[in-house]
């Protein structure tokens, strides 16, 4: 088996009494895409923070192809790329001098520059906005200068805090275009992001929530560990019944899905017989009932929220 | 160093430099203010005498007795007289009258001279900045000795020829004393190290030091912050930069800046003032540690201060005391002794008594081995703090 891309064994990070972080332990192969995902504040940006060496591990280890995140970061930063969720390149600087700028930063020989300045502006799309300030580009092209400046010195592993944050859709899909065609030349990405749509676009998704790790697995894995059969109704007013049904008895929660409610439970079959013999709501209407695939959002929001009734333990 | 560390700093330099290109505000601020410091400031404290001090005249004795006294009174250019007629009453209100002093001639004086009796001059000043009313004290004491002289001399001229025959008949001895004694003493002085005693061959390292402490440090001060709050620091140090790299490469555009100004500096005032320069390799010496002293400092505030207003307003802080206590534009001996103490923890004072001592007294390196001594450790102290500062941030 060959070294892994990311190691992470019960790495945790605690700011005082808050444990931003707890016993995360996570194996990443070389070649992955790896969709973090969480709510704001589920602990994303803090681990991605102690794989960057930015801040130290408080408990447990993590390490980059074989070398550790924190005693080892000086030669650990050589091999890995950096998008912030925020964006914090030089808005002074034009797109051509940010690159050039993270180039020398992280030494990459000076006659080596000009040609690897050429192919990422290629690559991002940037060519005509090369001499613009980088504070006059759009949201979208920000992140693609982002992600260029991330690339210039060729790293094996590239991490991404939140890169579609704010982005027209048009946008997200160039990013994630980009995405694949870095993947496919074989580096190691390590996302997060909140949009579940997204996850399916990874070859390997994990949870995370309140610090701990949830479910780490493919995304048809994870899709295939949510077993209960997944209930979609057409009721109205809508919003009442989503109130109401919430209550119910048997149910665990309901989200609203293009004006439809999916319900979770762990014997929907049941419920909908009862509903057949009995609607018991008068001041609702049933219009009509269907059974869906789940998509990652319903498994994130059944790991999130323990629904572990609907829930088997995903093979990864 | 390694290979690779030297371009790795001229890309922050170079970036850095950038930086400043772009922000046209703090690029005229460093191209202008300079110059324009050095020459307000030159001739703010060029005269470092007092002239034209507003004064009254009231000459209520108006006998042509009086006149010459008058005559000589105009002539004194600490004052800048107004002469009101014997009416004007309410002379104890300076400010009423616009004025900062008011000296009556009472009537009578003149004869009262004459009789034996001098009436003495009345004379009111203004006392509030506590400096005046002494300069001003005295130099009316000095024109009233002149006039004082002049009666003298006039008064032996015309001496009837009996009172000298009469005087021969003195002992030799008491009469040479007499005579002595008719002449005022004097002290026969020479000035050394500013024989020109010109102000602003005193205050030219004030002047250089304050605009360079005010550059450099609050410049300086803010580019790690701005750094903290855009979240670039952040991408910065996910880079295979090093710490030290990274304060090297934002220091030395700055150093750099800073000697092109000081150079810059030097030659107007050498060209404008006819300042001259004594022993370039020793005052390089002093501006090159003061500088680097700034700039540490400078770092210091920037390891503190999360963002930049926190780090302008540190700078303020900071700059401040400096000013005042630093013995840039008076003399240090002005302040009692516990404060000198707290004078010389300032960067500033040590520069300016080094440059003092090279330029003014072309003194030898013993003499101000000390301040470099100072320098130096101001040196180290502020970047070793600043690096330790910037440590415990990166965890």
């Amino acid at each position: 088996m060959t070294e892994p891309a990311i190691f992470l064994d019960r790495l945790g990070k605690s700011y005082g009494d808050i444990r931003a972080v707890e016993d995360l332990s996570l194996s990443i192969a070389p070649g992955t895409i790896f969709g973090f995902l969480g709510a704001n504040g589920a602990g994303k940006t803090t681990t991605i923070r102690m794989l960057c060496g930015l801040v130290r591990p408080t408990s447990g280890r993590a390490a980059i192809t074989g070398a550790d995140v924190w005693r080892q970061r000086h030669i650990v930063r050589s091999n890995f790329g950096y998008v912030a969720q925020r964006f914090s390149l030089y808005r002074d600087l034009t797109v051509e001098e940010n690159i050039r700028f993270f180039g020398g930063a992280c030494r990459v020989p000076r006659s080596a520059l000009p040609e690897r300045i050429a192919r990422l502006l290629e690559l991002t799309d940037l060519k005509t906005k090369r001499h613009a300030p980088a504070g006059s580009l759009s949201g979208g092209m920000r992140q693609l200068l982002a992600l260029a400046c991330a690339l210039v010195h060729d790293p094996p592993l590239l991490f991404l805090d939140e890169p579609t944050s704010g982005l027209d859709p048009v946008h997200r899909q160039q990013m994630w275009n980009l995405l694949y065609d870095l993947s496919h030349r074989g580096i190691t990405i390590f996302v997060t992001t909140h949009y579940m749509d997204e996850a399916e676009r990874c070859t390997e998704v994990g949870f995370i929530e309140r610090g701990r790790l949830l479910a780490k697995a493919p995304p048809r894995a994870l899709k295939a560990s949510f077993h209960a059969k997944l209930l979609e109704i057409e009721v109205e007013p809508v919003m009442e019944a989503l109130v109401r049904l919430r209550e119910f008895p048997g149910i665990l929660g309901v989200s609203l899905r293009s004006g439809s409610l999916r319900l979770y439970a762990a014997d929907p079959e049941k419920l909908v017989t009862e509903w057949n013999q009995q609607w018991p709501f008068p001041e609702l209407r049933w219009l009509g009932h269907r059974w869906v695939e789940p998509d990652m959002e319903d498994v994130f929001t059944a790991y999130s929220q323990g629904y572990d009734a609907v829930l088997r333990p995903a093979q990864s | 160093m390694k290979r690779g560390s030297f371009s790795a700093i001229a890309s922050v330099a170079y970036k850095e430099f950038l930086h400043i290109y772009r922000d046209r505000r703090v690029l005229i601020l460093l191209l202008i203010l300079p110059p324009v410091f050095t020459l307000v400031f030159g001739h703010a404290f060029e005269a470092g005498e007092m002239t034209n001090v507003p004064a009254m005249l009231i000459n209520r004795d108006g006998t042509p007795r009086a006149q010459p006294f008058v005559d000589l009174l105009l002539k004194n250019k600490t004052f800048g007289w107004r002469v009101e007629p014997p009416t004007v009453t309410g002379e104890e209100d300076l400010l009423g009258h616009g004025v900062q002093a008011a000296l009556i001639i009472p009537a009578g004086w003149s004869e009262s001279l004459a009789n034996n009796d001098p009436v003495p001059l009345r004379l009111y000043l203004d006392g509030s900045d506590t400096n005046t009313a002494d300069l001003l004290q005295g130099s009316l004491q000095k024109t009233l000795g002149d006039f004082q002289q002049e009666a003298l001399v006039k008064l032996i001229d015309t001496l009837p020829e009996d009172v000298i025959d009469l005087s021969k008949k003195l002992p030799v001895q008491v009469r040479k004393q007499f005579v002595s004694m008719m002449e005022p003493w004097k002290a026969e002085g020479k000035i050394l190290y500013n024989p020109k005693t010109r102000f602003i061959d005193y205050v030219l390292p004030g002047v250089i030091g304050l605009i360079l402490q005010l550059i450099t440090v609050t410049l300086m001060a803010c580019t790690l912050a701005r750094e903290r709050e855009a979240g670039t620091l952040y991408q910065l140090m996910v880079t295979s930069l090093r710490r030290r790299e990274i304060v090297l490469g934002k220091i030395i555009p700055y150093l750099v800046i800073s000697i092109v100004l000081i150079i810059g500096i030097i030659l107007l005032t050498g060209w404008h003032f006819q300042v001259q320069f004594y022993d370039p390799g020793a005052l390089a010496l002093i501006c090159f540690l003061f500088l680097l002293c700034s700039l540490g400092m400078g770092l210091l505030i920037s390891a503190v201060s999360r963002t930049q207003t926190q780090a302008i307003q540190f700078s303020v802080f900071f700059l401040l005391p400096v000013f005042v206590l630093s013995g840039a534009f008076a003399p240090l001996s002005q302040l009692p002794q516990a404060i000198r103490y707290i004078s010389e923890l300032f960067p500033l004072t040590h520069f300016c008594r080094a440059f003092r001592l090279v330029n003014l007294y072309r003194a030898t390196p013993q003499f101000y081995v000390e301040d470099l001594i100072m320098l130096s450790l101001g040196v180290v102290i502020t970047f070793v703090g600043a690096g330790v500062l910037l440590k415990r941030i990166e965890q």
